[in-house]
C-alpha cells in the first residue's frame, strides 16, 4: 500500500517554515502583514456591512449599530480597514510586479516591502488628512 | 529499468506521492484578476468608508446614496468578497489540517462570503434607492 504508507510519513513530517527559528525581516513580515490584512479584512466587511444594514433601516437599528463607526471604537475600527485596505493593495501591486519579474532582486524586493509598509499608513494618513480638511 | 518519477498528476493518471492537482494556477489567476478590479475600487472605496466614520444617520446616508459611490461600493463588496473567498480558502487549507474540519470550514466561508456579499448589496441598494 504505497498511498497509506506515504501518508502515514507525509504526516509525521515536519511543517515549514518554523515559526520560531527564523529572524524576523521585513519582506517576511509584509507577506504575512498580506495575509493578517486579508483576513482582517473580511472581519472588517462582515462589521460594514452590519453598520450599512443599520443605516439602510434607520432609526433604532442605526443606533444599535453606529458603534461600528463612531466614537472612539468605531473611529479606529474605520481608520483600520482604511489602513488595511491601503497596506492590502500595495501588497498586491507588489504582488503584480513579481509576477512580471520586477524588483525581485535584494534591493528591489527590500524597496517593495518598505513601500507597502510606509505606503500603507502614508496613505491612510493623507485621506484623513483630505477628508478632514474636505468636511 | 524506468526513469519516470513516482510524481504523477491526478489529472494524467495517479501517481504514489503527492502531487498537488487542484487547480493552483487558475486559482492564482483568479486573485490576480480580480486584484487588478480591485485595485481602483479599493481606493476609492477607501475615500468613501473614511467618509462614513462619525457621522449621524443622514451624512452617512449623504455620503454613500449617491450613484457614484453607491456603484463603486457595490462593485467593492461584490469582487471584494468573491476575492476574499478564494482568499480565505487558501488560509484554510494552509493551516487547517483535520479533512472534516477543513471541509466545514470551507462550506462556511462559502456562505459567509455569499451572506456578506448579498446584504452589503441589499444594504447599499436600500440606502441609494430614489426615495
Ligand atoms: C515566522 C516565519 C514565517 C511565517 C509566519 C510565514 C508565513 C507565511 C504566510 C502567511 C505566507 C502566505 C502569504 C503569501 O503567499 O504571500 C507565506 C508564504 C511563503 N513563505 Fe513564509 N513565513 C515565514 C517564514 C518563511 C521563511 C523563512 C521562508 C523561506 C525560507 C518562507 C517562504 C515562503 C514562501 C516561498 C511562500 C510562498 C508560498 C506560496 O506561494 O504558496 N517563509 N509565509
Ligand atoms: C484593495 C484591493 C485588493 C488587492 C489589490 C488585493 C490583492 C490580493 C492579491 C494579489 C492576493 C494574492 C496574494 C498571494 O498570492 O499570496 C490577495 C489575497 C487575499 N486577499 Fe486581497 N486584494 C484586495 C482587496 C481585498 C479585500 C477587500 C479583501 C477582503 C474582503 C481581501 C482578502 C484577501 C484574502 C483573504 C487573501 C488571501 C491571503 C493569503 O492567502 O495570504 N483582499 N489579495
Amino acid at each position: 500500500m504505497a498511498d497509506a504508507d506515504t501518508d502515514r510519513r507525509a504526516a509525521r513530517r515536519p511543517l515549514s517554515p518554523h515559526l520560531t527559528i527564523f529572524k524576523p525581516i521585513l519582506t517576511m513580515m509584509m507577506s504575512i502583514a498580506h495575509r493578517i490584512t486579508g483576513a482582517g479584512l473580511y472581519a472588517g466587511m462582515a462589521l460594514l456591512t452590519l453598520f450599512l444594514l443599520g443605516a439602510a433601516i434607520g432609526g433604532g437599528a442605526f443606533s444599535a449599530v453606529s458603534w461600528i463607526a463612531s466614537g472612539f471604537v468605531g473611529n479606529l475600527i474605520i481608520l483600520m480597514i482604511v489602513w488595511a485596505i491601503f497596506h492590502h493593495l500595495l501588497g498586491g501591486v507588489r504582488h503584480a510586479l513579481w509576477d512580471r519579474g520586477l524588483y525581485m532582486d535584494p534591493q528591489g524586493r527590500e524597496l517593495l516591502a518598505q513601500g507597502t509598509l510606509v505606503g500603507g499608513i502614508l496613505l491612510t494618513l493623507l485621506l484623513y488628512i483630505f477628508k478632514t480638511l474636505a468636511s | 529499468m524506468s526513469v519516470s518519477t513516482r510524481f504523477k498528476s491526478g489529472r494524467t493518471g495517479t501517481g504514489d506521492a503527492y502531487v498537488s492537482d487542484h487547480g493552483g494556477s487558475p486559482h492564482a489567476q483568479f486573485m490576480r484578476l480580480t486584484s487588478y478590479a480591485l485595485i481602483p475600487l479599493g481606493a476609492l472605496s477607501a475615500w468613501w468608508i473614511l467618509g462614513i466614520a462619525g457621522k449621524p444617520l443622514d451624512g452617512v446616508r449623504a455620503e454613500i446614496g449617491r450613484p457614484i459611490p453607491a456603484l463603486v461600493l457595490l462593485a467593492f463588496g461584490v469582487v471584494g468578497m468573491i476575492h476574499a473567498r478564494k482568499g480565505m480558502d487558501d488560509i484554510i487549507e494552509d493551516y487547517v489540517h483535520d479533512e472534516a474540519l477543513k471541509a466545514q470550514a470551507l462550506v462556511a466561508n462559502l456562505w459567509a462570503s455569499r451572506a456578506i456579499a448579498a446584504l452589503w448589496v441589499v444594504a447599499i441598494l436600500l440606502i441609494a434607492a430614489p426615495k
